[in-house]
């Protein structure tokens, strides 16, 4: 019972991190039906910019968020005026091979400037520590702190693209740009500023993973993936979406939990032999390939 | 005899480029006979290869328009089949591809009849989420030898072994591979004026007139994918013997089948010279800037960035390859 709840806590609060991961995909995908490859590289470097301002400055890794922020944001709208904004004239295979492309050289020039050790962090008021709230559920409180942060996150985003003025004019290039652009709504910098929020949500997200899990340049591929696999479950281009789907494939990470679970509750001899932590994302993307097969439009997607 | 006619048919092209392709071709059949490096032997054999790869995707990707980027998990059937079939069996290669090839054609299907029901951006992710399902249940098999894969020992075999196609020089590896590489040539040739050909071509410009043609449009897409398919676990079959060292981090990487769909499109999707064009250009430049940047000059990953600009570039500027610019040349001559 205790592993089955433990896993339960702990699929939630990874779940609330990857919904933020997950945020900035669907809000590119939804303004301009681009898939971007890039996305765990942007997360990558969140993670090193937290990690490198936390150790150079000395203050709690906590509170690098907002140099995260504006570093996702800045890279963001450089990657679209710079390169994204002459894909978007290209065929659909142009665009998914050039994100591709700039996730390879993303990737590479982190591994040139920081080499290939994992790096992580050891001091912050909160690493290290943990609550105990009985029925033997710990909590790690950096990871709890990451899951409370990334809830504020996700109200300011959903806040933003709801009750603004800037929001509306989001949606409406989301929902028909040409329509939009008619309206007199700047297309062009409304994309720019979709990948700018885009690359700093997950520049955050970054900041806040790094607290509990080390780097290293290859770390982008399973995040860019895990995010697909939210995006898709949530609905491509739809922000309460992601967060329910965030907490979803949180749930499907923590499998191999539930497997150890019912291997000591029956006594299934046979079951510990498999090999299930190895096979942990495994089961992230083949719920990706089940939910694009059963229900395009995912859980509360509108785009087809 | 009326379809070796068709692919032996080469006559819509320019005289000029036939002229280009004969003179290329003299050249990799000579090329062993020159003192070049091993190095050069082991770089043009990659690019035989890759442009057999490119030469498959492109029947789905260039000729269809289906972007598929799961192609590694057919090069890991087709290498792992070989592989385990010569290590527990001793099965020679002549045997193993075949039933390599009967592998994955048959997971071609099992997975493509659920895949085409996708279309654009989700197809193409969910062609990656296969492909790495596939590699993570490997790295965990313990049976083709889990995360740190099979190794086929060239000491138990006695070189040359034609049946097993285990040799010590890289040259009759690269003959084999060149009969391949003529093989799909005309194979490819041949495709393009087929049946199918045509249907995918109208498929891919649009579907629904295709639907209204009487194109069974799932159908079409699905069998293409096959061939594709094949195409990739031949040359996955023989990357175990030329290899002889298969992991599934190596054989069956998204980078594999992104560098597949590349080459292709670096050189022109949708043409029957593109595939070979793109390879030729990005595995030299691959290997020769790895060489140089990265083994001599000590900066790790500087290949990779210039090579990724490279990619950026293209896809940004030239999405029709350099077989387009070719095209476009051309048609202002005319005029």
């Amino acid at each position: 019972m205790d592993i089955l709840l433990s896993s339960i806590v702990a699929g939630l609060l990874l779940g609330m991190v990857l919904a933020i991961v997950a945020l900035g995909l669907t809000i590119i995908f939804g303004v301009m039906d681009i898939v971007n490859f890039a996305h765990g590289e942007f997360l990558m470097i969140g993670m090193y910019t937290g990690l490198l301002t936390a150790q150079a400055t000395g203050i709690d890794p906590l509170l690098t968020l907002p140099v995260a922020a504006a570093v996702g944001f800045v890279l963001g709208i450089i990657c679209y005026t710079g390169f994204i904004r002459f894909l978007l004239r290209g065929p659909m295979i142009a665009q998914l091979l050039g994100t591709f492309g700039l996730m390879l050289l993303l990737r590479n020039l982190a591994l040139l400037i920081f080499g290939s050790e994992d790096r992580a962090l050891h001091h912050g008021i909160l690493v290290g520590k943990s609550f105990d709230i009985g029925m033997g559920i710990i909590i790690p409180a950096t990871k709890l702190a990451a899951a409370g942060l990334s809830i504020a996150a996700f109200g300011g985003v959903w806040l933003l693209m709801n009750r603004t003025r800037i929001g509306q004019a989001l949606t409406a290039t989301s929902l028909n740009a040409q329509g939009a652009r008619y309206m007199g709504i700047p297309t062009q910098r409304m994309n720019a500023l979709a990948w700018g929020i885009g690359g700093g949500t997950v520049t955050i997200a970054g900041a806040l993973i790094v607290n509990f899990w080390s780097v290293n340049p290859f770390i982008g591929l399973l995040f860019t993936m895990i995010a697909f696999a939210i995006v898709a479950l949530g609905g491509f281009g739809s922000v309460p979406g992601a967060f329910f789907a965030g907490l979803v494939v949180g749930i499907i990470t923590e499998i191999p939990g539930f497997w150890d679970f019912l291997t000591y509750t029956f006594n299934w001899e046979w079951m510990a032999d498999v090999p299930m932590t190895s096979l942990k994302y495994m089961w992230v993307y083949l719920a990706y390939f089940l939910i694009m097969v059963l229900r395009p439009r995912g859980l509360f997607g509108w785009k087809q | 005899m009326e379809t070796i006619k068709n692919a032996l048919d080469f006559s819509d092209f320019p005289r000029f480029d036939l002229i280009i392709a004969g003179l290329v071709f003299l050249f990799l059949l000579t090329f062993p006979v020159f003192p070049f490096s091993a190095f050069a032997m082991a770089t043009i054999i990659q690019f035989l290869m890759f442009s057999l790869y490119g030469m498959g995707w492109n029947t789905i990707g260039g000729y269809g328009g289906q972007v598929d980027l799961g192609k590694a998990q057919y090069v890991g059937i087709g290498a792992y089949t070989t592989a385990v079939m010569l290590i527990r069996w001793d099965i020679p290669f002549w045997v193993s591809m075949p039933v390599g090839v009967f592998f994955a054609v048959c997971w071609s299907f099992i997975i493509g009849y659920p895949l085409f029901r996708l279309k654009g951006h989700y197809f193409a992710i969910a062609t990656i989420a296969t492909s790495l399902v596939l590699k993570d249940l490997f790295e965990v098999w313990g049976f083709v030898g889990a995360a740190r894969g099979l190794e086929i020992s060239p000491i138990k075999y006695h070189p040359p072994d034609f049946l097993r196609l285990i040799f010590k020089e890289d040259a009759y590896y690269y003959y084999v591979l060149l009969g391949f590489f003529v093989l799909g040539i005309l194979y490819i040739n041949w495709f393009r004026k087929s049946r199918l050909g045509f249907q995918l071509r109208c498929i891919k410009d649009n579907e629904d007139v295709a639907r209204s043609l009487g194109i069974n449009v799932h159908l079409a897409k699905v069998k293409t994918y096959a061939i594709a398919t094949a195409f990739v676990s031949v040359v996955g079959s023989f990357h175990a013997c030329y290899i002889k060292v298969i992991e599934p981090e190596d054989t069956m990487s998204l980078n594999i089948s992104i560098l597949i769909a590349l080459m292709a499109m670096l050189g022109g999707a949708g043409s029957l010279w593109g595939p070979i064009i793109g390879a030729g250009i990005l595995i030299p430049l691959k290997s020769y800037l790895k060489e140089w940047l990265g083994a001599t000059a000590g900066l790790v990953g500087i290949d990779l960035v210039i090579y990724a600009m490279i990619i950026m570039a293209i896809s940004a500027f030239e999405p029709k390859g350099i077989w387009g610019i070719v095209q476009r040349v051309r048609r202002r001559k005319r005029k």
